[in-house]
């Protein structure tokens, strides 16, 4: 299947941020609105996968991760099962924020089936 | 022009100026007066040394560091020390800070002392003070640029960067910073490992720290408060200790006082009910485990917030975490927490990195 890289160290930031853009620069809602939901639109619409690379950085604070995958479901909408299905993330530096991603994206897809 | 002057608007303008003026010169009448009774009866060459040598600070009110100037290992003592001065800020009274019987300084009171001093320049009230008698205290002092910066004038600044040639820099700021973070992990691994590399777990730590005094340390407003750290290098044991303060509510009233809307609103009757806790040092080890997170989202939980920095330590990525928040100081590589007899406003993390913790290599900045 062919897939689409977002690679964060090279095409968002080395030093990933806080979680809302008026808390600091590099946000994980900056992320999300310029990087990853653009891409995760035409993944979807092109039936595509996309992989998302963690490694490289500084390190992650927990509120960038989940302000940037939790708020695909959140505020633009996208749909969890969608997102299950063509979502891949690469951790090899830190593995455990593999767990962590889906998690947020589970939970917020919980949330908003409330 | 002389039409100007008898308009009704330059008559008040006048006549306060006048009324202003006065008051200051029978004020400066009382106080000569004062002075002159003082020194009756006092000979010309007794007023000259008495001018010479009398205590320059003395309407400064002197406050008395402990012997001991440690936050971890003196804590009831420093606080109630923070806690004095912080009296003296509210009131805008003029400090003078006596050092000069501290035997001993440990690199985590730096950023306390800093932080307080900027906090009262750049507010316009006096601040002052000796130095220590004791050799090993004044060198550490002297490195943190202490002294320098005391005779210096802050300005109410956004972000604060002191001691950057020196082997103790610290840097403040109420916005998160990843790329100071960054910078900062990159210099302490030189000073570890002999090269730059990564360190996911301190720049993770880093990031919680910042982002908690910027959305909690103040309850009324996010980004009101202050965060400090200071980042210590000890070339010769290879070691790097951070230690990082902000000047907030402090964790545990911060969640007493969660409004309704907040996912912690109410979760210390939750977390009572349920666990039956003691005191608040058994609630700090409650929220460093992911217990208060999961009690107030009834989620399991990802490591955000504070147990985030407890599973940093848990994966060697961090050694020796300190956290003193309101009444409990817990030093958590030793499982000990303890109750302070005085209350901290405000949190102080302090933490150390060292050869044996974990990092990553390679670092390709484009």
């Amino acid at each position: 299947m062919e897939s689409l890289e977002i690679k964060i160290a090279r095409d968002f930031s080395f030093s990933p941020g806080p979680r809302y853009i008026d808390e600091g620069k590099n946000s994980g809602e900056q992320f999300r609105k310029h990087v990853l939901y653009p891409k995760f639109k035409e993944a979807i619409k092109t039936n595509i996968k996309i992989v998302v690379d963690l490694d490289g950085t500084d390190g992650y604070g927990t509120s960038f991760l989940e302000e940037a995958f939790g708020g695909l479901i959140r505020i633009d909408k996208l749909s969890y099962e969608e997102i299950i299905k063509c979502l891949k993330i690469i951790s090899k530096e830190e593995n455990y924020l593999i767990d962590d991603v889906f998690e947020y994206l589970k939970d917020a897809h919980e949330e908003s089936a409330k | 022009m002389k039409k100007l002057y008898i308009t009704k608007k330059y008559k008040i303008r006048n006549k306060i100026q006048a009324k202003n003026s006065l008051k200051r010169r029978l004020a400066f009448k009382v106080h000569k007066r004062q002075k002159n009774i003082s020194e009756l009866g006092i000979s010309e060459p007794e007023l000259e040394h008495k001018r010479k040598f009398e205590d320059p600070y003395k309407d400064y009110k002197k406050i008395h560091a402990p012997s001991k100037l440690s936050f971890i290992e003196n804590s009831s003592e420093v606080v109630e020390f923070i806690d004095k001065l912080k009296k003296h800020y509210d009131l805008k009274s003029k400090v003078f800070v006596v050092l000069k019987d501290v035997k001993e300084i440990s690199y985590d009171a730096i950023v306390v002392l800093l932080s307080i001093m900027v906090k009262f320049k750049s507010n316009k009230i006096k601040f002052n003070g000796d130095f220590p008698k004791d050799p090993e205290a004044r060198k550490i002092l002297d490195e943190s640029q202490f002294l320098k910066y005391l005779f210096q004038q802050f300005k109410e600044s956004d972000r604060y960067s002191l001691g950057q040639r020196s082997s103790i820099h610290t840097h403040a700021w109420k916005d998160v910073d990843s790329e100071l973070g960054s910078e900062l992990i990159r210099q302490a691994s030189k000073t570890i490992w002999g090269e730059e590399r990564r360190c996911q777990g301190v720049q993770r730590t880093l990031i919680e720290l910042m982002l908690n005094t910027n959305n909690h340390a103040d309850d009324e407003k996010k980004g009101e408060k202050y965060w400090w750290i200071s980042v210590h290098h000890d070339k010769e044991n290879e070691k790097v200790s951070f230690a990082f303060i902000d000047f907030g509510v402090g964790i545990f009233t911060s969640l007493n006082n969660k409004r309704n809307g907040s996912k912690f609103y109410g979760v210390l009757e939750k977390v009572k009910e349920r666990f039956k806790y003691g005191n608040n040092a058994d609630l700090l080890r409650l929220i460093l485990d992911g217990t208060v997170h999961k009690t107030a989202t009834n989620r399991p939980y990802h490591g955000k917030g504070l147990p985030g920095i407890n599973m940093a330590l848990n994966r060697n990525q961090i050694s020796n975490l300190n956290i003193i928040t309101n009444n409990v100081h817990a030093n958590i590589d030793n499982l000990d927490f303890k109750i302070m007899s005085n209350s901290f406003s405000g949190t102080f993390v302090y933490w150390e990195v060292n050869k044996t913790n974990i990092n990553s290599h390679g670092i390709t900045r484009n």
